[in-house]
C-alpha cells in the first residue's frame, strides 16, 4: 500500500522517510517524520491502525555511546540549551535529556562519532 | 627538603614512596604549606588526554620472502610512508584516505585516517595491507597483499614528533560562516570558543622551564611506557611569559616515543574532525619528582594564574588577530566575555581522562612498576622559531 501517498493525498500530511525496511510481500518497518494539521494527524493515525499497520510513536532523541565518549567536552560548546555540560568538578560529560531540543549540533561536533540520533 | 631521583627510586622499590596526583596536591595546598607538602610527597603525577595529530607509528613488517622494498603502501586504504628501510613504514595519525585508491571516491568519504588504523592495531584488530615494491636485484618482489596485526609485525612503536603542548590557544570565529577547524566546529559571530589545554592541570605548565622533564624522561604513553625522545616540532621556549614564568600561549612541545605493542586501546583512539580530518586522541602522563620546595611552588599554580590568547580563525593567516588573553578559570567556567559578548566555551582536552591517567601513573609508581629516570640531556630553553617564508622570484616587467 502506498502509505505516504495516502497520507499526503487524504490527510494533507507531509511524510519524511527517515528509515525504511520493506521487502516485497513481507512485513516491514517504516520510520516517518509526519508534519501536518493536528486533527488530520489524529485521523491519519487512526486510518493507519485500521489498515492493520502497527503504529508506535517516537520522538527523535540524542544517544551517547559511553564506550566511545572520551569526555573531551567539545560538544558542550555547541549545545544551545546546555543539555550537554561538563560536571564542574570531575569534568565528566553530563546529558540532561529534558533540555535537549535535538538540534544535532553535537553530532557533527563529536570527533569520536560517539553521538547519534536514535533513528 | 631536598631529594634526588635515585633516593625517590629507592623509596618506590621499597614500596614507601608517597605519590599524589597533581589535582590532589593542588587541593591539599589549600591547607598545607609548600614546605610541608614538599616534605610529605615524593612524586606528583600529571596526565593529559587530547588530540595529538603530530603523532604516528613506525612499523617494521619484518622481511618477506622473496624480499620486497616497499615503494608505496596502504594500510586499510591509508597511505603509509615507505621511503626508508625496505619494510619500514611510518603511518601518520593525520593521514587521510587515499582519494586515488581503488575504492575511489566512496572511500574518501569515510571519516577515517591514520589515527584510526593505529588505534585498531593497538586494539589487536587485523588490518589489510597492500604494497607495491621497487624491484631490484636485492628485492625482487613487486607487490604484497596481506593482513597484519600487532602480533604479526616485527616492530610497532609510536614516534610522535609533537605532543604535549605546554599551553595552547583559544579558537573563536569572528566571521559570518561556520568554520571547521582542528578545534572542531567554530560557529560564526563568536558562537563558541574552544580551548585545548588543561590549564593548571597541563603537565608542563607545572614545570614551566622544563627543569624536571628532559630527553630520556620515562612517561605514561597510551597506557604503556614511553620516553621523551627530543624537543617537539615547533618547540618554542621563548614564548612570552607571565611573572609566574608560565607561557602565555603555545610554548614547549615534546617528541615522544613508546612501544605501541604494549599500549592500551582505551588510551589511544582515532578521531575525526568534520571537514578538517583525522587525528589521534592520546593519553600522556608525566611524573614530576619532588626534588625540592621549588617543584611544589611551581605545581601550586592555579587556573586563575594561567592564560591563553583568544584567536580569530576567520582570518586564515599565520598571524591571526587576537581578542586578548583569558585565564583558564574563566575558560573552565563555561563562559568568557569577548568584546562585551558572552561566549560559550568548551574544552578539547579530556580533563576527566587526564585526571584518570594521573591516577593510573600514581598506582604504577605505588606498585613499583614504574620508576623515575634522570633526563639524559635538557630540552632547549632558547630556541628561535623560524616561520617559513616562501621564496618569491623577482617580479618581471611584462
Amino acid at each position: 500500500m502506498p502509505v505516504t501517498y495516502r497520507l499526503a493525498k487524504d490527510f494533507n500530511i507531509a511524510a519524511n522517510i527517515i528509515r525504511a525496511q520493506v521487502a516485497p510481500n513481507q512485513v516491514g518497518k517504516l520510520v516517518l517524520e509526519l508534519a501536518g494539521d493536528i486533527d488530520q494527524m489524529e485521523a491519519a493515525l487512526e486510518w493507519l491502525r485500521q489498515q492493520n499497520i502497527e503504529v508506535s510513536l517516537a520522538s527523535r532523541e540524542i544517544v551517547i555511546d559511553e564506550q566511545a565518549c572520551v569526555h573531551c567536552g567539545l560538544c558542550t560548546g555547541v549545545c544551545p540549551t546546555q543539555a550537554l555540560t561538563l560536571h564542574p568538578e570531575t569534568f565528566q560529560l553530563q546529558f540532561t535529556r529534558s533540555r535537549c531540543i535535538v538540534c544535532e549540533q553535537c553530532v557533527a561536533a563529536c570527533p569520536m562519532e560517539a553521538i547519534h540520533t536514535n533513528f | 627538603m631536598e631529594r634526588t631521583i635515585a633516593e625517590i627510586n629507592e623509596k618506590i622499590r621499597a614500596g614507601k614512596a608517597t605519590v599524589w596526583t597533581l589535582a590532589e596536591l593542588k587541593a591539599r595546598l589549600e591547607s598545607l604549606s609548600i614546605a610541608e607538602a614538599a616534605r610529605q610527597v615524593d612524586v606528583v603525577t600529571t596526565g593529559t588526554f587530547e588530540p595529538m595529530e603530530s603523532s604516528g607509528a613506525i612499523i617494521n613488517l619484518g622481511p618477506t620472502d622473496p624480499p620486497i622494498k616497499l615503494r608505496q603502501c596502504w594500510l586499510d586504504g591509508i597511505p603509509a610512508y615507505s621511503g626508508f628501510g625496505a619494510v619500514d613504514l611510518y603511518l601518520g595519525a593525520a593521514q587521510s584516505l587515499d582519494p586515488n585508491s581503488e575504492a575511489g571516491e566512496a572511500d574518501s568519504l569515510r571519516e577515517r585516517g591514520g589515527g584510526h588504523v593505529i588505534a585498531d592495531l593497538i586494539a589487536g584488530k587485523a588490518i589489510p595491507l597492500r604494497a607495491v615494491g621497487y624491484v631490484t636485484d636485492c628485492y625482487p618482489r613487486a607487490s604484497l597483499e596481506t593482513v597484519i596485526s600487532k602480533q604479526t609485525i616485527n616492530q610497532f612503536y609510536l614516534y610522535n614528533p609533537r605532543n604535549l603542548y605546554q599551553n595552547f590557544i583559544v579558537g573563536v570565529n569572528g566571521g559570518d560562516r561556520p568554520l571547521y577547524t582542528y578545534l572542531g566546529p567554530l560557529q560564526p559571530q563568536l558562537g563558541n570558543a574552544v580551548y585545548a589545554c588543561g590549564g593548571a592541570l597541563s603537565p608542563l605548565l607545572n614545570d614551566p622551564y622544563l627543569r624536571l622533564v628532559g630527553i630520556g624522561t620515562r612517561i605514561f604513553l597510551g597506557g604503556g611506557i614511553g620516553y621523551v625522545a627530543w624537543e617537539g616540532t615547533q618547540h618554542f621556549p621563548l614564548q612570552k611569559r607571565l611573572a609566574n614564568d608560565t607561557p602565555i600561549g603555545p610554548a614547549a612541545t615534546l617528541a615522544l616515543i613508546g612501544d605501541a605493542k604494549q599500549m592500551d586501546p582505551f588510551w589511544v583512539r582515532g578521531c575525526y574532525f568534520k571537514h578538517y580530518g583525522a587525528s589521534l586522541m592520546l593519553g600522556v602522563g608525566v611524573p614530576l619528582p619532588v626534588l625540592d620546595q621549588e617543584v611544589i611552588a611551581r605545581c601550586a599554580i592555579r587556573d586563575e594564574e594561567v592564560v591563553a590568547p583568544v584567536i580569530d580563525f576567520s582570518i586564515p593567516r599565520r598571524v591571526r588577530p587576537t581578542f586578548g588573553m583569558v585565564n583558564y578559570a574563566q575558560l573552565k567556567s563555561g563562559k568568557i566575555k569577548i568584546e562585551g559578548k558572552t561566549v560559550q566555551t568548551a574544552p578539547l582536552t579530556s580533563l576527566y581522562f587526564g585526571q584518570r591517567i594521573a591516577e593510573v601513573l600514581k598506582d604504577w609508581i605505588h606498585s613499583g612498576r614504574f620508576t623515575l629516570t634522570e633526563p639524559i640531556a635538557p630540552l632547549p630553553r632558547d630556541r628561535a622559531f623560524l616561520p617559513q617564508q616562501p621564496w618569491m622570484p623577482a617580479a618581471s616587467d611584462d
